[in-house]
């Protein structure tokens, strides 16, 4: 599954990544592929807007929401859409991010670093999977991609901590968290 | 019936039949006082408790006449396993050494979650109990002060999910500082009219107190009717975004129109957007804050997971203080006068709340501190957005047995790795006032009042 191609896409997402860290956000980012395209990207924006929802997954969704729906797609074609799209994120998405993306239809998701905290994808919850409850269909996912890269922005996000955080600082080497 | 007994704490693990709690079968066996020490130091190298870990290794009983009885556990019998033969061979080596005789017994599978629990799992064999070392008020019951503010804020929910009609019910979100009686934010599910102006003024303040004043239209008295005699009101609720996460899908576009579907946008959702645009609104300038909240972000991911909290009780406890100080809710029956008196700044608040001083002290981290009230249980998405923003209290009114995940399906509520726990309740009202609350409304308009 470690294709050439996953790689250059993981790439795009640790590129985004880094943005969010570089605007002081945890480090995740993320792209979504059609047809061996990216089409939408997104990082962290927690911080940012005081909205701890706002993962880099929801970012690159609102995206194409808006950008298909303006483009007169109907809510049909919108489903086939997401269908057709692999979501290429550093680290495992969380059980909140999971859970749309499996409401959304998603075909498939490769992420980095598995999140041991609130993964949704094997870690704590495997909302990937189908389930005969539940109405979603699920969707196809393989972890460990880059995984090394991802970790590495975790641990140089929190280690740098804030400058601004009253003393005593963040203490070094805090575990990873999305 | 009393307010207070139709809120039903939702706990974090599923209730076991207390009398009939799930048991395994181990291998035990009385051993001399003497040797006790050896045993057990021998036991824990060779045949580790793994999964059991609540269960006492030794049970000392104290038979009459003063004289003490020792049992200890050996390891886990398998089913259909009766025989010795299995045993792995260490153990086998300390059976035969110190002469014992093991017996069959059965010890409780799972760590009690009560003490009333806990009481009838020592009565097969001992196990240990820790009960949780936070407190979110409720848990324990509610006065029944809180329980009528409990009851109105969901009548609330209710209407808000009810205010589009009986054809066009979704669900809704209350987000309430409970220290101040104040409502925060409020949203309907926005999955059919999202509304992609990103600007601040998009958001409309909260209507719901003009609109539809928090009003004693369901009397929580009256008897209950869980199974509603009204036929028309056996409908599926597909607009329910909760409730049916998939339904975006069959809806036609909004042809010329300003307003977008977005599967996403549930109520929960919607509301915790508008309660952090509000405090983006009142708090314009993070740089203060975000030092504070950085450091209580910090300090909420360090009390996390379990074995970390072992290590640093002390930390905990202050953390805890510190937060409870920092959103003010501390104990509320103790600070009653206290509160009344804040309660009443806080609607002057409301009126202009941008000039209030005293509210930037009080500037929680996301919503530390919050309640939400929710028409339904919400599904999986919503529920982990709301551990996400750390609301401290869950209500709902109607349970999601197909996506809810605060006991239907999953519960995150027990999450143990989650950074995060909230408390859950159900607010006990029937279907009907669905029904009520809306006929109600349109009554309301239709005269004008």
């Amino acid at each position: 599954m470690t294709s050439p191609d996953s790689l250059v896409f993981m790439e795009l997402a640790i590129q985004q990544a880094k943005l969010a860290m570089d605007a002081l956000e945890v480090p995740v980012g993320c792209v979504i592929v059609e047809d061996g395209k990216v089409i939408a990207s997104g990082r962290n924006r927690t911080t940012e807007t005081r909205n701890a929802t706002r993962h880099a997954e929801m970012e690159a969704i609102d995206v194409l929401l808006e950008q298909w729906q303006k483009n007169g797609l109907s809510m049909t074609e919108v489903a086939k859409k997401f269908s057709n799209c692999s979501l290429y994120v550093t680290c495992e998405p969380c059980i909140m991010c999971a859970s749309a993306l499996s409401n959304l239809g998603i075909k498939e998701v490769i992420y980095g670093c598995s999140n041991d905290k609130f993964g949704g994808c094997g870690s704590i919850l495997s909302l990937h999977l189908s389930d005969a409850v539940s109405p979603n269909k699920g969707f196809k996912c393989v972890g460990g991609i880059m995984a090394t890269e991802a970790v590495l922005l975790f641990r140089t996000f929190y280690e740098q901590g804030n400058p601004k955080a009253p003393k005593p600082h963040r203490p070094l080497a805090h575990q990873a968290s999305t | 019936m009393s307010n207070n007994q139709l809120i039903v704490h939702i706990p974090d693990e599923q209730p076991h039949d207390l009398h009939h709690q799930p048991t395994v079968t181990v291998f035990a066996s009385s051993i001399n006082p003497k040797h006790a020490n050896q045993i057990v130091r021998r036991l824990n190298q060779i045949a580790p408790l793994g999964d059991l870990r609540h269960v006492k290794r030794i049970w000392k009983k104290v038979l009459e006449g003063g004289q003490i009885e020792l049992s200890v556990v050996l390891c886990l019998a398998y089913e259909g396993d009766n025989q010795l033969d299995d045993v792995p061979p260490h153990l086998q080596e300390m059976i035969s050494s110190y002469q014992l005789s093991p017996f069959i017994t059965n010890v409780c599978k799972f760590e009690a979650t009560s003490k009333e629990e806990w009481q009838e799992q020592c009565k097969f064999w001992p196990t240990s109990y820790h009960p949780r070392t936070y407190s979110i008020d409720g848990i324990t019951g509610f006065s029944e002060e809180d329980s009528d503010s409990v009851l109105k804020f969901m009548q609330s929910a209710v209407e808000l999910a009810t205010s589009d009609g009986l054809v066009n019910v979704v669900n809704a979100a209350v987000i309430v500082d409970p220290s101040a009686k104040q409502i925060i934010s409020t949203a309907r599910d926005q999955v059919f009219i999202w509304n992609t102006c990103k600007d601040d003024s998009c958001y409309r303040k909260p209507d719901l107190l003009s609109c539809h004043p928090i009003s004693n239209r369901l009397d929580p008295q009256k008897p209950m009717h869980l199974r509603s005699s009204c036929n028309h009101l056996k409908q599926s609720y597909t607009n329910v975004a909760c409730l049916y996460p998939g339904q975006w899908t069959e809806q036609q576009s909004h042809s010329q129109s300003s307003y977008y579907c977005h599967p996403l946008r549930h109520a929960a959702i919607v509301a915790i957007e508008a309660s952090a645009a509000r405090d983006r609104r009142l708090f314009p300038n993070n740089e203060g804050s975000k030092e504070k909240y950085l450091e209580l972000d910090h300090e909420s991911h360090s009390t996390s997971s379990p074995s970390k909290r072992q290590k640093t009780g002390c930390a905990t406890v202050m953390d805890n203080d510190k937060l409870n100080a920092h959103s003010q809710t501390s104990n509320q029956i103790e600070d009653n006068d206290k509160l009344n008196a804040h309660s009443q700044t806080s609607n002057q608040i409301e009126e202009n709340d941008n000039l209030n001083p005293n509210l930037l002290s009080a500037r929680p981290y996301l919503c530390t501190g919050y309640d939400i009230y929710l028409a339904w249980e919400p599904c999986t998405m919503c529920a982990m957005a709301l551990v996400h923003q750390r609301i401290r209290r869950i209500f709902y009114a109607f349970p999601n047995p197909k996506t809810g995940a605060l006991g239907s399906v999953h519960r995150l509520q027990g999450e143990k790795s989650l950074n995060h726990h909230y408390a859950v309740f159900r607010v006990l009202i029937p279907e009907e006032a669905l029904h009520k609350c809306h006929t109600s409304v349109s009554e309301a308009e239709e005269t004008g009042i």
